[in-house]
């Protein structure tokens, strides 16, 4: 088993970093990533939420529905805990 | 060569992160310390996601300064502020993942009261020894 | 009401789900009922939305009003409007089977599962249903933690087969996960639309077949697709049977709808065939899977733990399908979603209700079943011919479309592979229903008094009995229509691009 693990990680790391060649470099303010979608919620956030602080205006508002589903993930994680853990109310401890 | 890995460091330090959290979660016998690695491959992906939305060149936090309602028409500056969302998508993935940590934690709970072990092999025998 | 159908599918349930431990708490008797009439009204969404779909045409529908690239959209064609339909329509049939399974197996905690239950069906429709990749991953861990919570208050060994799928599932959720933070990097955007639109031009990036190698694993595990399913037969066939009957078939269907969102609407075609050999480790891993999957499962006494592996084979026949990359494969293949939901809940739920009345699910110990449950046993010999491929019942269609698809793309090995599956499936259920209705009864039987010597009738109860009926009648129906599914929604299910 460990030599599988040990496999599975070398073949993971390596698949990564075959990838990292093409990442943009660190920090580069053109990326795709900084420059596709994101600069329209730096520069609208203000006027179209009311929100000076970007990450919570993307996070309640433009992308409200993920948050939706982070709260029932925590919801369903605390019911989960419940359903496994409580025991019936007759031994009392193990 | 030397400027290569430095350029990307990030990267490089998150992939190691993460081949550490994956050897765990396959390769321990403890059961805590797989979910241990759980936790690392988790923050590793974290780490990766956050280090995308850095912008170098003066680039400060998401918030805006003296913006106030209403009479902010000035253009604001892109490249001022960081990238915000993978900040957002991150604040998910860090609930989902303490989440799937307290689920794990509590089917753990269940194990150990079955078995009186978290170790795979001693859990296995046990198995193997009352038939099931 | 009509056009706001996209949110309500989502929002119903889930806001159900909130309210069932205060119901549970006033009085425990509501939950059943309560889930039961939530379940109705997101199967009457569904069929509205497919309406619409048939009618006008894909469309899309933002969350709070935001333009797609930025906010979330739902989009919603054929084939997620499709799913929609089976998702929604199995969950009923479970959740109505599910009143005497879960007050004998968990009577202890009947208002936690049914919160869970409702919020995994919540998880299934919404990974359906949503056009933007982070949204999925957040629907997939929802619906992902219920079914660790729910396998793990199985049978004896069923939190250690739950812990192991929640080290397994978490892997294949951080690889997705990866793969998006991959295609975010590369192209800045989230939105399947968008993203389709993008990366045509960046289909020799590193980065993109780096992303592409992380979603197609992460989803092989979720999936169960050979052979990333060893965290599946253990946590399936220990799960308690309510459960089991709801995540065995939709589960892996999910994940192979989400497989051929991402191969053929995100990315085209042209990438995930030609590029990568992707397509082709994929038919042959699943031509070793209809094999494996078949003698494991022939291996197997257990009932359940038979058509687990046979469900691995089930997985095996959609992923080859997909594989072969052609129209009338890719027909067969989503076909064969709907078909091997159909026919792996009918099992499922037989299972459970013979479980449920014999005590057993040894398949050596089912003598006389066709007198003590003939309807049941009835059902699952339609259902047996189905996974057979007898034609009236509706496992032949699909699997004919899928051998036509394989020879169409000159893969003679994969149509041999799946005559094949037909013998040894053939052989499974004949070796039951042998058991079940020809074996002359053993004196030993008779548990009950000592001198009983017919058996007598003890069908399943009513709540078990017509879900199970309804799935067999379904299993005859689809064959009928299979024609009409086809030529009304399937054929403009299949991506565009082929």
């Amino acid at each position: 088993m460990k030599v599988i693990a040990l496999i599975a990680a070398i073949m993971t790391g390596a698949l990564l970093i075959y990838g990292i060649e093409e990442m943009p470099e660190w920090g580069d303010p053109n990326s795709p990533a900084s420059s596709h979608v994101s600069p329209l919620y730096i520069q609208e956030a203000i006027e179209k939420t009311a929100t000076p602080n970007m990450v919570t205006a993307v996070l309640a508002d433009y992308r409200g529905y993920d948050t939706l589903g982070e709260t029932t993930v925590i919801f369903t994680a605390g019911i989960a805990c419940v359903l496994m853990l409580r025991k019936k109310r007759k031994g009392g401890g193990d | 060569m030397l400027d290569y890995v430095i350029g990307k460091y990030n990267f490089w330090i998150y992939v190691v992160l993460m081949m550490i959290g994956l050897y765990a979660m396959m390769g321990k016998k403890n059961l805590v310390k797989k979910l241990i690695g759980m936790n690392i491959f988790q923050s590793a992906i974290i780490l990766f996601y956050i280090s995308t939305g850095v912008k170098k060149g003066g680039a400060t936090v998401p918030i805006l300064m003296g913006h106030a309602q209403g009479h902010g028409h000035q253009a604001i500056d892109v490249a001022g502020y960081l990238n915000p969302l993978p900040h957002v998508l991150m604040l998910t993935a860090i609930v989902v993942s303490i989440a799937t940590t307290g689920v794990a934690l509590a089917i753990l709970i269940l194990i150990y009261r079955r078995y009186n072990t978290l170790e795979e092999d001693e859990i296995l025998k046990i198995r193997k020894d009352t038939g099931v | 009401m009509a056009e706001q159908f996209p949110a309500l599918i989502i929002v119903v349930p889930l806001i159900a789900a909130f309210f069932i431990p205060l119901i549970g708490w006033w009085k425990k008797q509501l939950c059943y009922p309560w889930v039961v009439a939530v379940l109705v009204v997101t199967f009457i969404s569904s069929l509205g939305i497919i309406n619409t779909v048939m009618t006008t045409g894909k469309f899309s529908y933002r969350l709070g009003g935001w333009a797609p690239p930025w906010g979330i959209e739902y989009a919603l064609d054929y084939l997620s409007a499709f799913m929609l339909v089976i998702v929604s329509f199995i969950s009923l049939m479970v959740a109505v089977y599910s009143k005497k399974s879960v007050e004998k197996e968990l009577p202890e905690k009947t208002v936690p599962f049914y919160t869970l239950f409702l919020l995994l069906i919540t998880g299934l429709l919404g990974i359906v249903i949503t056009g933007d990749v982070f949204n999925l991953f957040v629907f997939l861990e929802i619906s992902s933690l219920s079914c660790y919570a729910l396998i793990a208050i199985g049978e004896e060994g069923a939190p250690i087969a739950a812990f192991n799928y929640v080290i397994m599932g978490t892997i294949g959720a951080c690889f997705y996960l990866l793969g998006v933070g991959y295609l975010y990097v590369a192209t800045g955007s989230l939105n399947m639309a968008d993203l389709a639109v993008i990366l045509p031009n960046m289909y020799h990036s590193k980065i993109i077949l780096v992303a592409f190698a992380f979603f197609t694993v992460g989803i092989m595990i979720k999936g169960a697709i050979f052979p990333l399913h060893i965290w599946m037969p253990d946590a399936y066939s220990t799960a308690p049977s309510a459960v089991s009957a709801l995540i065995a078939p939709l589960m892996t269907k999910v994940a192979a709808y989400v497989m051929i969102r991402i191969m053929f609407t995100i990315f085209q075609p042209r990438f995930s065939v030609e590029t990568v050999p992707v397509m082709t480790i994929l038919g042959w891993l699943s031509f070793i899977a209809i094999f494996a999957g078949g003698i494991k499962a022939l291996a197997q006494t257990d009932l359940k733990k038979m058509l687990v592996y046979i469900l691995v084979a089930e997985v095996g026949y959609i992923v080859m399908g997909v594989s072969v990359a052609n129209k009338i494969g890719l027909t067969g293949a989503i076909l064969h979603i709907l078909n091997d939901a159909f026919m792996m809940a009918c099992l499922f739920l037989i299972v459970g209700a013979i479980s449920y009345r014999i005590g057993t699910r040894d398949i050596h110990k089912l003598h006389n079943l066709n007198k003590i449950m003939p309807f049941t046993m009835g059902a699952f010999t339609i259902t047996a011919l189905s996974m057979v491929g007898i034609p009236p019942a509706c496992g032949f269609f699909s699997k004919w479309y899928l051998i036509l698809g394989t020879i169409e793309a000159g893969q003679w090995a994969f149509a041999a592979a799946l005559l094949c599956s037909s013998l040894i499936n053939a052989v499974l259920f004949f070796r039951v229903i042998e058991c079940a209705y020809f074996k002359p009864m053993e004196p030993a039987y008779a548990n009950d008094g000592g001198e009983t010597h017919m058996a007598q009738r003890d069908e399943a109860p009513l709540t078990m009995l017509v879900p199970i009926v309804i799935m067999a009648a379904g299993i005859i129906l689809l064959g009928i229509f299979s024609g009409n599914i086809i030529s009304s929604i399937i054929q403009f299910a299949v991506p565009a691009s082929f």
